[in-house]
């Protein structure tokens, strides 16, 4: 490849992730933590001692909300679990959720406040909690990282074995971050590009529709869309009631069809009505591709269709993996895990990445308010992302536990904001080395904290609760990860000086006098 | 401002590109449209990083629309748009 063909891809790799790298950061930290995002939910209540972990009654709970709220027969998702969850429409569309526990023995619906920790978690991973435009947003910058991963291929191609030894510590500290970077991007090149491309395809999906449909397909595409991605058309009410069959009997019809079929949830529509339709939504083990729909008759639990692995059109077979491989959610606690890790190594991607375009700024046009800048913004956001969703699990047990456990919502999420303002204006003011030493260190620090707080508040026997054991373990090991990156950051200041953009100028001489005596 | 031509005009480029490859193919593109989606996806990051070759902005512009012009006519002489299952 010519030298100036290759030196355009650099720039571009290099302005591309720096476009995109902060707002990835953000995802894939709180992509991290999602991935133990069932537990997140179980560890983000206060911890009940005496829950026995069982199955809670998934029909009573359709019952007590058909009660109160007649609306929301129209269409509902039932998601089973200990304390089940029924998910709604109201009137306006808008989405509605109550837990069987929000009702009480007379059936009246009783709400009590709840902790919105994982979903906050889950909707900074997605769209970093932005209304309206985040989910568009990130659904770009997904498609900027792909566009900057095809160039870092273009880049490391030709010299792929050598880099993946590269991790040396001669030369000054750009070099170092580079080897870093460019390690930890061939490691992880597969995960990056199935994100790259699931992460784009589902944020984007609005917008290629919306142009697909205009100037290659026409109105048709909407129709063949519902085709491709749903299980079974929407039904219309007929305005006839019938009885229907209830939830027992559309498991055991489910499970009649796939035996193997774990259900994670139940989608019903027009329930109560004639043409009623039940989908019995859930993954069948062993498959990558593993999400499986039995649709049933809502009156007599007949079969109306089943998609599984091995069985189901090809658009269904080529949309199952598009989720499984961006949720890592087809092996187990071991590919969560991986999965983890690969997020966090992630992070340190696009960390290195924005340190290296300042630097490289700097190398070739002399220090520069741009660089300077993007260093520590930089900082600032990763640290604060960090450190305020640190503080937001402090701020979920310390008000949980407190007389103002109704305002634990708004405190989760006050407490990240007010944090990553605050450490971003920190970053903007205090010297660049300094604000990475105390910053990697107050990270570690709130992380190793927060499992003891927990622990401190609900009693250190809740520990052994296997939800909130893995949620801990989880915190702890970004502890350990962070602790990791402060070693590495130390002796790599031991043996060589930081680059120039790391350390403040020395004040400039005030006068000629002053210039004479030096 | 080149990745940012490339944004904005490979998107449509992508798609009709994609399209294209949709009529030539002897398959219902009904069948395989999630893939056609993908596709698009991988082809838009792939027309980002080919933006930034040319050597100025100017020429970066000039060959997208050019391409998307060229990929319109040619996309009207197939029957895709609006045809019957």
């Amino acid at each position: 490849m010519k030298a100036n063909t290759l030196r355009k891809h650099i720039d571009l790799h290099g302005w591309l992730g720096m476009l995109a790298g902060l707002a990835l950061f953000v995802a894939f930290f709180a992509g991290a933590l999602n991935m133990f995002h069932e537990e997140l939910h179980h560890w983000q209540e206060p911890y009940v001692a005496e829950s026995d972990g069982g199955e809670g009654d998934l029909q009573a709970l359709l019952d007590q909300v058909l009660a109160v709220t007649p609306e929301a027969a129209k269409l509902m998702y039932l998601v089973p679990g200990d304390d089940p969850v029924a998910l709604w429409q109201d009137a306006d569309q808008e989405w509605q959720f109550d837990h069987a526990s929000d009702f009480n023995a007379a059936g009246e619906r009783v709400k009590k406040p709840r902790s919105e920790l994982a979903e906050f978690i889950n909707e900074l991973h997605y769209k970093l909690a932005l209304p309206v435009v985040g989910l568009y947003l990130m659904g770009i910058i997904s498609v900027l990282y792909g566009a900057a991963l095809i160039g870092g291929l273009v880049i490391h191609w030709p010299k792929l074995k050598k880099e993946f030894f590269a991790l040396r510590h001669q030369g000054n500290l750009r070099r170092y971050w580079k080897n870093l970077h460019n390690l930890v991007g061939v490691i992880s090149f597969p995960f990056h590009a199935i994100f790259a491309i699931t992460g784009a395809a589902m944020g984007c999906f609005a917008l290629l529709a919306l142009v697909a449909g205009t100037l290659v397909f026409g109105p048709q595409l909407q129709g063949a869309i519902t085709d491709a991605t749903e299980a079974w058309p929407t039904p219309r009410a007929s305005g006839e009631s019938a009885a229907m069959a209830g939830v027992e009997a559309y498991v055991a019809a489910a499970r009649a069809e796939l035996p193997d079929l774990r259900v994670d949830w139940i989608e019903l529509q027009q329930y109560g009505d004639r043409n009623a339709v039940v989908d019995v939504a859930g993954s069948v083990p062993g498959w990558i591709a593993h999400h499986a729909h039995v649709v049933l008759a809502g009156d007599d639990a007949r079969t109306l269709t089943v998609t599984s692995p091995g069985n189901r059109p090809f658009n269904h077979a080529a949309l199952s993996p598009v989720y499984s491989l961006h949720f890592g959610d087809y092996g187990g606690l071991l590919v969560r895990s991986l999965y983890f890790v690969l997020g966090l190594l992630g992070c340190l991607l696009f960390f290195s990445g924005n340190v290296m375009w300042a630097e490289r700024r700097t190398d070739r046009q002399g220090p520069s308010r741009s660089a300077i800048i993007m260093l520590r913004v930089t900082l600032g956001v990763t640290f604060g992302v960090m450190a305020g969703l640190a503080v937001s699990c402090l701020a979920n047990k310390v008000v949980s536990h407190s007389p103002w456990a109704g305002a634990v919502a708004w405190s989760e999420k006050g407490a990240f904001l007010a944090v990553l303002l605050l450490t971003l204006l920190l970053a903007l003011r205090a010297a660049p080395l300094a604000m990475c030493r105390w910053g990697l260190r107050g990270c570690i620090a709130l992380y190793l904290l927060v499992p003891l707080v927990q622990g401190g508040l609900e009693g250190f026997a809740s520990w052994r609760e296997p939800h909130i054991h893995l949620v801990n373990t989880a915190l702890w090991a970004v502890a350990a990860s962070l602790a990791a990156v402060e070693w590495l950051r130390v002796r790599r200041l031991r043996r060589a000086g930081p680059h120039p953009l790391w350390v403040p100028a020395p004040p400039a001489p005030a006068s000629e006098a002053e210039l004479a005596s030096s | 401002m080149r990745a940012l031509l490339g944004t904005v005009l490979g998107l449509p480029l992508a798609l009709m590109l994609c399209g294209l490859l949709a009529a030539i193919l002897p398959v219902d593109w009904r069948q395989w449209l999630v893939l056609y989606l993908l596709l698009s996806v991988v082809l838009w990051s792939a027309l980002i990083t080919l933006a930034a070759l040319p050597a100025s902005h100017w020429r970066t512009a000039v060959w997208l629309v050019a391409a998307n012009g060229a990929a319109w006519i040619v996309l009207q002489t197939t029957g895709l748009y609006g045809a019957a299952p």
